[in-house]
């Protein structure tokens, strides 16, 4: 019989993971840089701190049995998992915590979707312990370099969105009816706001927030014009700020190689449920592979006291990435490795009194200089077998180790 | 360049009679013999796509078409994460339950427990029988569905009705509406967003042409 792999997995050849680890190697070189650490959580969590956020249906999760009936799941994402292990065993550090992860994450396909896919992966970061205008500059300027690093330039876009403020406009609306406007803003149903129930006052509203998205300078002025409290003229202001920040940082840095990301404030960019407190936001790729998300993260000061034993908070801001979808960001600008590694030396033992003496000059061969790679024969060939098998592979060197120890090398014309 | 997806059959004719009347001419689908299935307006502004109905919410979610014009009942039944931007107020049916006109059923809540329903919108079906708490089996046809209380094989049909003549030729007759549908436009929310390829103003226009079909 055939194994087949379980319907939505997939499996990565060595190119792939080739491919993979490109990106990733350039991810991490920027979060280090920046002085985040790697942080390694469970693969498998208990289902209530997977859920405890709001932001995640048992639906979502691929669930597992365990012979003593803990309700147990496959993570889908990872800032649950690192909340929970932040509000133990790193509240002790100083604060604040610059920690990323590279993981796998698991997700049950909604109903109607239509990819089988269960597992994905991301990276990630979260700065826990920060809050104000440094903390939200400090992440969209570590996502802006992270995508920067690995080749995107100017294929994307940032869309900002402030859920905090959108969530206490929405406080306008009677209780009754708020989850549905929420419901119908986050999924851009404008038919259904059309439809509700609504006094004429409202509906305008609800209208007004659907559609309070562009130029930031244009959204803030808009948002100004409604009566507004003092929280909420504190997220504009901080917005503003924001914003001001991040192009001025933006116009400072990028002297000579201009890398600006466009912005587009959004202030209906919420979800039906999440943790957020502040600001949102998600990075879009418009490259030739076509526009879609590459990512997204948001601040959530509430979070983290939802984990805490005595429900003490600390705030908190993070973002992550989709492995999948940078990789098909990045395949048709050609930078991806299209080939794994060639190995540089072949060295092929004549009989089996050499065999010693072929593996004892691989090695030296390996120590020789830094990262050459030295694969050896495994016999069973003709000369002009082993050589096709070079040619096909790109190994530039054969090493003939002959019946009386001698060696002789041979190089092979490169590959075109 | 700004792709519209449209749904081949009934709503075609009244899609390409309202972009046109916006600037986007696709009049070249309606030609007899065209057997093109993609097509670019004369002026070289936008693309429009010919897919089966059920499609068009698909190249939509993908990202493929910024903009759909779709049935208001494809959408109900697959609940596509597509945003609902303006109902053109064309196409309009009902998506009903229908009934053998000598069955002795005059309401939904009077068929059989376990009893058979036929319909080629399973999802539109079995959401409304569970909201009635009526268990029954729904079968998946792919048409004609007004065969299934004919023959016998289920005991009612849930479908769309426009006029009600396949109904009344077929000897079947409506106990009970679930929804009204009428076409509507829908985009790929990150093109929505972000005004990919000036998609706003071509729903602006749109929008005030459903409004007013006389102006412009």
């Amino acid at each position: 019989m055939v194994y087949q792999p379980p319907s939505g997995a997939r499996d990565l050849l060595p190119l792939d993971v080739a491919q993979k680890r490109w990106i990733e190697h350039r991810l991490q070189q920027v979060l280090h840089r920046w002085g985040y650490h790697r942080i390694i959580t469970s693969t498998l969590e208990r289902l209530d701190t997977l859920m405890a956020g709001g932001a995640i249906a048992q639906r979502q999760i691929l669930q597992i049995q365990t012979a003593n009936d803990e309700a147990l799941g496959l993570r889908p994402e990872l800032t649950a998992s690192i909340a929970r292990t932040a509000v133990t065993r790193l509240a002790e550090g100083n604060q604040p915590q610059r920690l990323y992860y590279n993981a796998n994450v698991f997700r049950r396909p909604e109903e109607g979707s239509h990819s089988g896919q269960q597992e994905f992966y991301q990276a990630g970061v979260e700065l826990l312990g920060g809050s104000g205008l440094l903390a939200d500059a400090e992440i969209l300027l570590l996502l802006m370099e992270s995508l920067d690093n690995v080749g995107l330039g100017q294929q994307w876009q940032l869309v900002l969105g402030e859920a905090g403020l959108t969530r206490s406009l929405l406080l306008a609306f009677p209780e009754a009816i708020r989850s549905k406007v929420r419901r119908a803003i986050a999924h851009l149903d404008r038919i259904a706001l059309e439809e509700m129930p609504l006094s004429d006052d409202l509906r305008e509203r609800a209208l007004f927030l659907l559609e309070l998205r562009g130029k930031p300078a244009d959204v803030i002025q808009k948002v100004s014009r409604l009566p507004l409290d003092e929280t909420q003229w504190a997220a504009v202001n901080h917005l503003k700020s924001l914003i001001e920040l991040l192009q001025t940082t933006m116009q400072t840095s990028a002297e000579g190689q201009a890398t600006t990301i466009p912005i587009v404030l959004d202030l209906s960019l919420i979800r039906t449920f999440d943790y957020y407190t502040g600001i949102v936001f998600e990075a879009i790729s418009h490259g030739p592979a076509g526009q879609f998300s590459l990512g997204q993260g948001g601040r959530y000061d509430e979070l983290l006291g939802v984990y805490h034993p005595q429900g003490e908070s600390r705030p908190g801001i993070g973002f992550s990435l989709e492995l999948e979808r940078l990789h098909q960001a990045l395949l048709p600008t050609g930078q991806l490795p299209s080939t794994t590694p060639r190995s540089d030396w072949l060295v092929v033992s004549s009989q089996e009194s050499t065999h010693a003496i072929a593996f004892a000059h691989s090695q030296k061969l390996r120590q020789s200089q830094d990262m050459l790679r030295v694969e050896v024969d495994l016999g069973g060939r003709s000369q002009d077998g082993i050589r096709t098998y070079a040619e096909g592979r790109g190994i530039a060197n054969i090493a003939w180790i002959k019946a009386d120890g001698s060696i002789v090398e041979e190089r092979l014309a490169p590959a075109l | 360049m700004l792709t519209i997806a449209l749904a081949k059959g009934e709503l075609l004719k009244e899609s390409i009679r309202l972009l046109k009347s916006v600037g986007l001419d696709f009049s070249a689908f309606l030609e007899p013999g065209c057997r093109q299935l993609q097509i670019e307006d004369p002026t070289g502004t936008a693309r429009a796509l010919l897919v089966r109905n059920g499609d068009v919410p698909v190249y939509v979610e993908y990202g493929q078409a910024q903009l759909g014009i779709v049935g208001y009942d494809v959408l109900r039944e697959q609940n596509p994460n597509v945003a609902h931007v303006v109902d053109l107020k064309f196409g309009g049916c009902r998506m009903s339950v229908a009934v053998k006109k000598d069955s002795p059923y005059r309401s939904p809540l009077e068929l059989p427990m376990h009893g058979r329903v036929a319909s080629k919108f399973v999802h539109c079906a079995r959401e409304y029988f569970e909201s009635l708490d009526l268990p029954v089996e729904i079968v998946y046809l792919h048409g004609s569905v007004e065969l299934g209380p004919i023959t016998g094989m289920s005991e009612a049909i849930v479908d769309l009705v426009a006029t009600g003549n396949t109904l009344r030729e077929n000897g079947l007759i409506e106990i009970d509406t679930l929804f009204q549908t009428t076409a509507r436009l829908i985009a790929y929310p990150l093109s929505y967003r972000l005004n990919t390829d000036n998609v706003h103003e071509y729903i602006d226009r749109l929008r005030a042409q459903v409004a007013e079909p006389a102006k412009a």
